[in-house]
């Protein structure tokens, strides 16, 4: 029986990956981060009461930030594989906060590599890295492969690149078996709220509800290569059985713009829109009543943006058998889907006149 | 007209000095920073004569509030940053470090700068080791990187923070990436003066072995008092923008060796002796620049070559005075 140690357990990746590695059988052990609100709600039901007998699910407080704790984290555990999900993951909020984001996404990969090194795990510990599309930025090829040249446009990007490089090192340097997965952007039902495509489809539940009036988005144009995270779990696991560790590009091979997740999001619940004006002025409107539901905000604009994203994933396709099985339109019916049912609990829960939270950004 | 004011971080390595004695020469106010001011030695200064000419300030780069008060305090017109952890050997041991110092370090200036918001040209020291490998092709400003050291990933991690800053919010920032640039002012950890410094106790009747790890490597080493004019043409040009530096030539180590053991007339094949523990983890078989664009724009040409330089560095060496 294996054991895997998952960093950012509680996030979306984190998630599907501590289920997906229960069900082949693994101990799972994730780090999360002390807060003062319970953040566990994406694993909660696999929580089991630590007092019963073979629990294989185990939660450790950890910090990235802490070399020390991941060190004893580690030593506990003494995982056969490490995944490094952790990290500052959002590209906006990386301007705001670039030192902590350097810090938890760039050292922090440090800090767990030094601290398999320093535990003379380098021959058991696989390592994975989750590296991240917007390492192409302003992109230097389409679409974008194992050998594109990088270009980071953010804090985040920069930050990335660096635990790419780092990663690469330590495999070339000391024989580690860490590996670079290059995941495109991957969505569910249980990405975070401030990520535009879950921004999308929680506003358009709303709205459709009544629960929300106008939801403002920046770069309508932006375009992306979206696929579902539970896909891109598989291949995270399927990269560390490799004979040989290597990085992959993981992607759809398909690429759509924020204006079309929009409008199929609200083709899901019966809307049909239609777009006005141009530029800072341009809005969505809803067709058949005439009323604006989408609005451009200024701030939602990166200092410096990154186009258009489009990954090609022939490689992990030979050598991982990898493809994904969800497509465009399923993923985007599926998140407004659940999104629906969380409006329609809302808006119960406010007619039986019990308070509700709006959870503004 | 007021004077210009440029200020030095890390100014007691061998680039600060030489940068620090050409700005003077310029008219410049020069500032220098070191880690603690109070302390550092110096030597590069003192050897150049112009320890008293310039202003010293403590400075930790890996601190935002010591970096901001630095900043406050002298106003400069000009920032060079040649600070952080400088050797590659030394990388490995410590990664943390010489990431903290090498791309914090110009997080915090790139902030500080934002923060203070005068209109301030930064130069920030880039690196040929984050090419990597290039497998003989000579590398340009338009090659990809491919680190292949913590030293060389944190290198290139201060390159594209750099270049994010200057996108994002148009400030007047660049990147100098550098070929190696030797003079007698390196200290002994590199290799190229711990050649030449063997050479010339040898010639003059030490026993000694030199040991030395991988000589077959290959390097385009140039002089690094002409690399100082390079980095400050970079900040007088109308627009920001990167530059590689180099000679254009690059040689195999065991040619520096042979040149450096010729100039005191004895064949290296008696002196050396090859370790393998000095071999790196992770090692750059062969290291190749292509200054084309700073000839064409900024009219800069290197005009010492690799055995102009080893010349160069034995005679310092063997000159009484500098013993």
């Amino acid at each position: 029986m294996k054991t895997a140690l998952i960093t950012g357990i509680t996030g979306q990746d984190g998630a599907y990956l501590a289920e997906f590695l229960l069900e082949k059988g693994y101990s799972v052990h994730g780090v999360k981060r002390r807060a003062s609100l319970f953040n566990t709600d994406r694993i909660d039901h696999l929580y089991r009461d630590p007092h019963e007998r073979g629990v294989k699910f185990k939660l450790h407080y950890g910090d990235l930030t802490d070399a020390t704790n991941l060190i004893r984290i580690i030593q506990e555990t003494k995982p056969d594989e490490i995944y490094n999900l952790a990290a500052q993951s959002h590209v906006m909020v990386s301007f705001e906060t670039p030192e902590y984001t350097a810090n938890a996404d760039a050292l922090g990969t440090l800090r767990l590599l030094e601290a398999i090194r320093i535990l003379g795990l380098s021959k058991k510990a696989r390592f994975y890295q989750a590296s991240t599309s917007e390492m192409y930025g302003k992109v230097q090829e389409v679409p974008q492969t194992e050998k594109t040249p990088f270009y980071p446009r953010s804090p985040y990007g920069v930050a990335k690149l660096y635990s790419y490089w780092i990663t690469v090192n330590y495999r070339e340097a000391y024989e580690f078996f860490a590996c670079n997965g290059i995941l495109f952007n991957h969505e569910s039902p249980i990405r975070g709220e401030t990520f535009v495509t879950r921004k999308i489809t929680r506003a358009v539940a709303r709205i459709k509800l009544g629960l929300k009036q106008k939801l403002f988005l920046g770069n309508l144009n932006a375009q992306r290569d979206w696929g579902h995270a539970k896909d891109y779990t598989e291949a995270q696991w399927l990269i560390l059985q490799q004979e040989r560790p290597d990085d992959y590009v993981i992607a759809t091979g398909e690429q759509h713009s924020v204006r079309e997740f929009v409008e199929s999001s609200f083709r899901e619940v019966g809307i049909d829109i239609g777009w006005k004006g141009e530029g800072m002025d341009e809005k969505g409107l809803d067709n058949s009543t005439g009323k604006v539901i989408v609005e451009i905000d200024k701030r939602y604009f990166r200092p410096t943006e990154v186009d258009a994203l489009l990954g090609d994933p022939s490689k992990a396709k030979k050598e991982l058998g990898w493809s994904p099985k969800v497509g465009f339109k399923e993923l985007v019916s599926e998140m407004v889907r659940e999104d629906l049912k969380e409006a329609e609990r809302d808006q119960l829960c406010k007619r039986e006149g019990f308070r509700t939270f709006k959870y503004h950004e | 007209m007021n004077k210009k004011k440029a200020l030095i971080c890390g100014i007691s390595g061998q680039d600060g000095a030489y940068l620090a004695r050409l700005l003077l020469e310029k008219g410049y106010g020069v500032y220098g920073t070191s880690r603690d001011a109070q302390v550092s030695s110096f030597h590069g200064l003192a050897s150049l004569g112009i320890r008293d000419r310039v202003v010293l300030e403590s400075m930790a780069i890996n601190d935002f509030r010591s970096v901001l008060q630095t900043l406050s305090k002298v106003a400069p017109d000009e920032i060079y940053n040649l600070a952080g952890q400088s050797s590659v050997g030394l990388s490995f041991q410590q990664p943390v470090e010489t990431l903290e110092s090498i791309s914090v370090g110009v997080l915090n200036l790139l902030e500080a700068i934002r923060f203070i918001g005068l209109p301030i040209r930064f130069y920030n020291a880039g690196s040929s080791e984050c090419f990597g490998d290039t497998r003989g092709a000579p590398a340009d400003e338009t090659t990809p990187f491919h680190p292949r050291s913590p030293y060389a990933v944190a290198k290139a991690t201060a390159f594209w923070e750099l270049s994010n800053y200057r996108e994002a919010y148009g400030l007047f920032a660049l990147t100098g990436i550098l070929f190696n640039h030797e003079s007698p002012l390196r200290p002994n950890r590199f290799v190229t003066k711990k050649i030449v410094t063997a050479a010339c106790r040898i010639a003059s009747g030490s026993k000694e072995e030199l040991q030395l790890g991988n000589i077959s490597i290959t390097r385009d080493w140039g002089w690094a008092p002409e690399y100082v004019e390079a980095m400050w043409l970079m900040l007088q040009q109308e627009r920001p923008d990167d530059f590689v530096i180099a000679t254009g030539q690059s040689h195999a180590l065991a040619e520096f060796v042979a040149e450096a053991f010729s100039c005191v007339s004895l064949d290296w094949h008696d002196h050396v002796i090859i370790d393998p523990s000095l071999y790196r983890p992770t090692e750059i078989s062969i290291g190749r620049g292509n200054p084309a664009k700073a000839e064409q724009i900024l009219g800069w040409k290197a005009r010492h070559m690799m055995r102009d330089v080893v010349r160069m560095m034995v005679e310092h060496e063997l000159t009484p005075e500098n013993k």
